[in-house]
């Protein structure tokens, strides 16, 4: 039965993670290319320089581009399912009654690992090329938030785009949002060092928010 | 599983407003604390003080116009004297030359939150004698781990022969890899280049250079127990001393130029955990003012740094003050994901004072109780509930209603 929920779903985003995947690798390419172009008319050194005591980070145009990834693939999954509330069909599936839910999550979820792990792989690969260890350690701990930022609005947009009234759809929206800020306080590379583990707790903690909308869903809440 | 994810969302919801609406609270009702700015006349022999725009006083309280006061501290307003013609020929005895004024002017300032902060591991060590006037940033930068490497910022590769010969050098003079502390001037913006000062795994404080591109090791002697938590490099024109140096017991000594002699100041209340520091020279002294959060101490010491006054003042802090009681009764605890005690983003969990919180929080458990009443909710299904309100008073209480249970009845 699972490849049957996973297939469903894949046929919904399919265009949508790959193409916001192949958008992902373009900006991680622009951005090394940008860093390449520095490295030739500045120098290494006055790369390095910077980046180490003045703050710069020429991987902040990647801020957004995980949070941005994961609304996209929390409403083309899930706004297809609210449309003549099509997620009935899902409760009636020879499932536990979360379980296609969750089955749901689950791939939308996985879908958006794959897009960060090739990300990811992609920036500590060619960072490696152009810095030492550390500066690239640093880097991905400044980044870690942003990428697990994607994961918390993909979690908190499925709450949303599920709950089925309108009032609290917007508080909702609200709390999420606020909740969101705190993956993207304005702080020096590194900074999150500390924090990253709580954030990576409250971000599997939410994984199964969705839940508690599904379950008003399913008791006819308007 | 329902219930748990309606819990999860009501403890994602609660971290939410405890971050959120005390920081609307204050930005709505907090009041700007004007700290007392203070300096130590060379000419009245005693502090004087800025209270604010247009309050000038001394350390007895006497009032005094902008002029009396800026007449009083000639070596913080040299320009402003010099400009009015007011500026005297000598100060006690001494004729007032203004090479010397200069060269003995600094200032050096230890934010608390530099200390609390992220370090970098990579380090450019500069040419001390390149025969340059100006200083030119090297090409690679070096780390200290097992060993001393120095690396090519162009190809990102070891450079062996000069690591092996700076491994080495550190190593004969006794160092202990790796370094607990690296401290330098990481700037071409500095007169000239004195390199770093390095605090290895044993405590043993080094001097590193490199002159004509080889390395200049110096172990400095530092007394048993001793150890740093911060050190300040400075590069002040009168080149007396290399550093400003905070020990593990919130001392502060510095190493002076040359002879590498530690000096211990006789300056206590120093926590640069909590206290910004701020240390003005002059010809005639140097004056040390700590800054906490609710009081400022001010060190006039002598040029061969013996402590000739000081002066201490204290105030009220924003949670003593009637919004601070206020937000005290209201609010069980605040959560801040940056602080300003440190550069580092963490969950900043500062707890209430007092227990007014708690009557506000058994007030908020009483009237939500009523409103289960009201409406005959099954108590038996709203403990939980219940148990959120006692804890986390208003946050829970909008956090339980946000993702209401009523379902669960």
């Amino acid at each position: 039965m699972w490849e049957s929920v996973f297939y469903k779903e894949w046929l919904k985003i399919r265009w949508f993670i790959v193409g916001y995947t192949l958008l992902g690798i373009l900006c991680i390419g622009y951005l090394f290319l940008t860093l390449k172009h520095n490295f030739a008319f500045t120098g290494g050194k006055n790369v390095w320089n910077t980046m180490l005591f003045q703050g710069h980070q020429f991987y902040s145009l990647f801020k957004y581009v995980p949070l941005a990834g994961g609304l996209v693939i929390a409403i083309t999954q899930y706004l297809p399912e609210t449309i003549n509330k099509r997620l009935k069909l899902t409760f009636h599936l020879p499932l536990a009654e979360n379980n296609g839910l969750l089955l749901m999550q689950a791939f939308g979820a996985g879908s958006l690992l794959i897009a960060f792990l090739i990300f990811g792989g992609l920036f500590t690969g060619f960072s490696l090329i152009y810095f030492p260890i550390e500066i690239v350690a640093d880097a991905i701990i400044t980044i870690l938030p942003w990428l697990l930022a994607g994961f918390a609005a993909y979690f908190m947009a499925a709450l949303v785009v599920l709950e089925p009234n309108r009032v609290f759809r917007f508080l909702y929206s609200l709390v999420g949002g606020c909740f969101l800020t705190i993956y993207f306080a304005s702080a020096g590379t590194a900074a999150y060092g500390p924090a990253n583990s709580g954030l990576f707790v409250l971000t599997v903690l939410l994984s199964i928010a969705v839940v508690f909308s599904a379950y008003r869903f399913r008791k006819g809440e308007m | 599983m329902e219930k748990i994810s309606r819990y999860i969302m009501i403890f994602i919801a609660v971290i939410t407003l405890a971050i959120f609406i005390p920081k609307l609270y204050w930005t709505v009702f907090e009041k700007p604390i004007r700290k007392p700015i203070m300096h130590y006349s060379c000419i009245s022999k005693q502090f004087m003080i800025n209270r604010g725009e247009k309050e000038w006083t001394d350390a007895k309280g006497n009032q005094c116009s902008r002029d009396e006061y800026e007449r009083m501290l000639p070596m913080m307003f040299t320009k402003q004297l010099l400009a009015s013609g007011t500026l005297p020929d000598s100060i006690n005895g001494t004729a007032l030359d203004m090479r010397a004024v200069s060269r003995e002017k600094s200032f050096f300032r230890l934010k608390v939150n530099e200390v609390d902060a992220p370090a970098p591991r990579l380090y450019p060590l500069f040419e001390s004698r390149s025969g340059r006037a100006q200083l030119e940033l090297p090409e690679d930068f070096f780390r200290i781990t097992w060993r001393v490497d120095f690396i090519d910022a162009a190809t990102n590769q070891i450079l062996e022969e000069k690591s092996q010969m700076f491994s080495a050098a550190l190593f004969h003079n006794g160092f202990s890899f790796p370094a607990k502390l690296i401290s330098g001037l990481p700037t071409q913006r500095k007169s000239c280049d004195e390199g770093y000062l390095i605090v290895d795994s044993k405590e043993q404080l080094f001097h590193l250079k490199m002159i004509k591109g080889k390395p200049l090791v110096k172990k400095v002697d530092i007394p048993d127990g001793l150890n740093f938590r911060y050190i300040g490099c400075v590069d002040f024109k009168n080149k007396d001393f290399y550093a400003y140096l905070v020990s593990g017991k919130n001392e502060i000594y510095i190493l002076t130029q040359d002879d590498y002699k530690l000096i211990k100041w006789p300056v206590d209340r120093y926590d640069p955990a909590t206290c910004d520091l701020k240390i003005y020279g002059d010809l005639f002294n140097y004056t040390v003012i700590i800054e906490a959060e609710d009081h400022i101490k001010a060190n006039a010491l002598s040029p061969d740094y013996q402590l000739v006054d000081t002066f201490t003042e204290s105030w009220k802090t924003k949670e003593q003050l009637q919004e601070g009681k206020i937000f005290a009764s209201i609010f069980p605890a605040q959560l801040s994901m940056k602080s300003d005690n440190s550069k580092f983003v963490r969950f900043y969990f500062t707890p209430s004072k007092g227990t007014n919180w708690l009557l506000f929080n058994m007030l908020l458990l009483v009237l939500h109780f009523a409103w289960l009443y009201v409406r005959k909710a099954k108590l038996k299904n709203h403990w939980v509930d219940m148990g959120i309100v006692a804890v986390s008073g208003i946050y829970g209480v909008i956090a339980i209603h946000l993702f209401q249970n009523k379902f669960f009845d």
